[in-house]
């Protein structure tokens, strides 16, 4: 088809609020239309696959650092409640002084110690 | 793939869409081969014969996948295709624009032609799809995306304004107008050619 036949398709086609189906299948037959290139559907269920295995993995290594910090939370939780039973036991009391190991000792001694006099 | 993917060359968009929801690669496959030629239309339609469209329409197909849980069907499956492959060029052209405008330069230059070897193309071919391709090219994004529309997809104004959600008035003016401008600037290319 010429040029000119392809540009006056192009200009008849914008008419009326449908477009002529005759004229859209010329255009199509001499060549104005678009597709992609081989191997694209392939090339897409790749794409989504491999973004599939990032998520996984991510998703992945979230769950096992939750996992740790969950033991560790809880390994922590129960050091502070053991620490607190042998403060309450040993002192009798469970207080800011108990907790420095302070209850016993007056202001003197502190600074004797502090000074070492 | 291709053997499995058969078994859904009959299958409805919505028993598609089921099934590629439930993980089913074969059906989204097919889904992607079902509507391709129609997201080339438009991407390439508004971009250009280009690598780059090339990559958006993947980019399209990703965005369905990833939003196929929402699709509730509301809309037809093609006009909900169709409505990410525009807001996506759309997003790339204003992104075009931007990078263009940081280098002074102008509007026309928006559109970076690296034309994808087709050694199936006879030179008849080629030349219709360069008219088309310059056409569209030379048009604005607001125009061209309604013409592109009409005269690649072959979509009445009724459907464009539904695919858009503008109304029909909108689309009939912005036809008119592209109409206009296409006019001029075959016109103006008929003189140069001869």
């Amino acid at each position: 088809m010429k040029t000119n036949e392809v540009k006056d398709i192009i200009i008849r086609l914008m008419e009326g609020d449908e477009p002529d189906e005759g004229l859209l299948l010329k255009l199509r037959e001499a060549g104005a239309d678009y597709s992609f290139s081989e191997g694209f559907t392939d090339r897409v269920l790749a794409s989504i696959n491999k973004t599939a295995i990032v998520i996984n993995r991510e998703s992945e290594f979230l769950r096992s650092f939750s996992n740790v910090f969950y033991r560790i939370a809880l390994t922590g939780i129960a050091a502070i409640i053991f620490l607190l039973i042998s403060i309450y036991i040993s002192q009798g009391t469970i207080s800011f002084d108990s907790f420095l190991g302070l209850t016993d000792a007056n202001n003197e001694s502190i600074i004797s110690v502090l000074t070492e006099n | 793939m291709q053997k499995h993917a058969n078994k859904y060359k009959e299958a409805d968009d919505s028993e598609l869409v089921k099934a590629a929801i439930e993980g089913d690669s074969n059906a989204f496959g097919e889904i992607v081969n079902r509507y391709r030629q129609m997201v080339a239309r438009t991407v390439k339609g508004m971009l250009g014969d280009t690598v780059f469209a090339e990559d958006l329409g993947q980019e399209v197909f990703i965005n369905l996948y990833n939003s196929l849980s929402g699709f509730r069907g509301e809309a037809k499956l093609s006009t909900y295709i169709q409505r990410i492959a525009v807001n996506l060029t759309l997003n790339e052209i204003k992104r075009r624009k931007r990078f263009f405008s940081m280098f002074s330069r102008t509007d026309d230059d928006e559109v970076i032609e690296y034309n994808v070897a087709d050694d199936s193309d006879n030179e008849g071919k080629r030349d219709a799809r360069e008219v088309v391709n310059k056409a569209l090219m030379s048009l604005e994004p607001k125009f061209r995306i309604v013409v592109a529309m009409r005269m690649l997809q072959g979509y009445s104004t009724k459907e464009t304004a539904e695919i858009l959600k503008l109304p029909v008035g909108t689309v009939l003016s912005r036809l008119a107008r592209g109409q206009e401008q296409l006019k001029n600037i075959l016109k103006a290319r008929r003189y140069e050619n001869q």
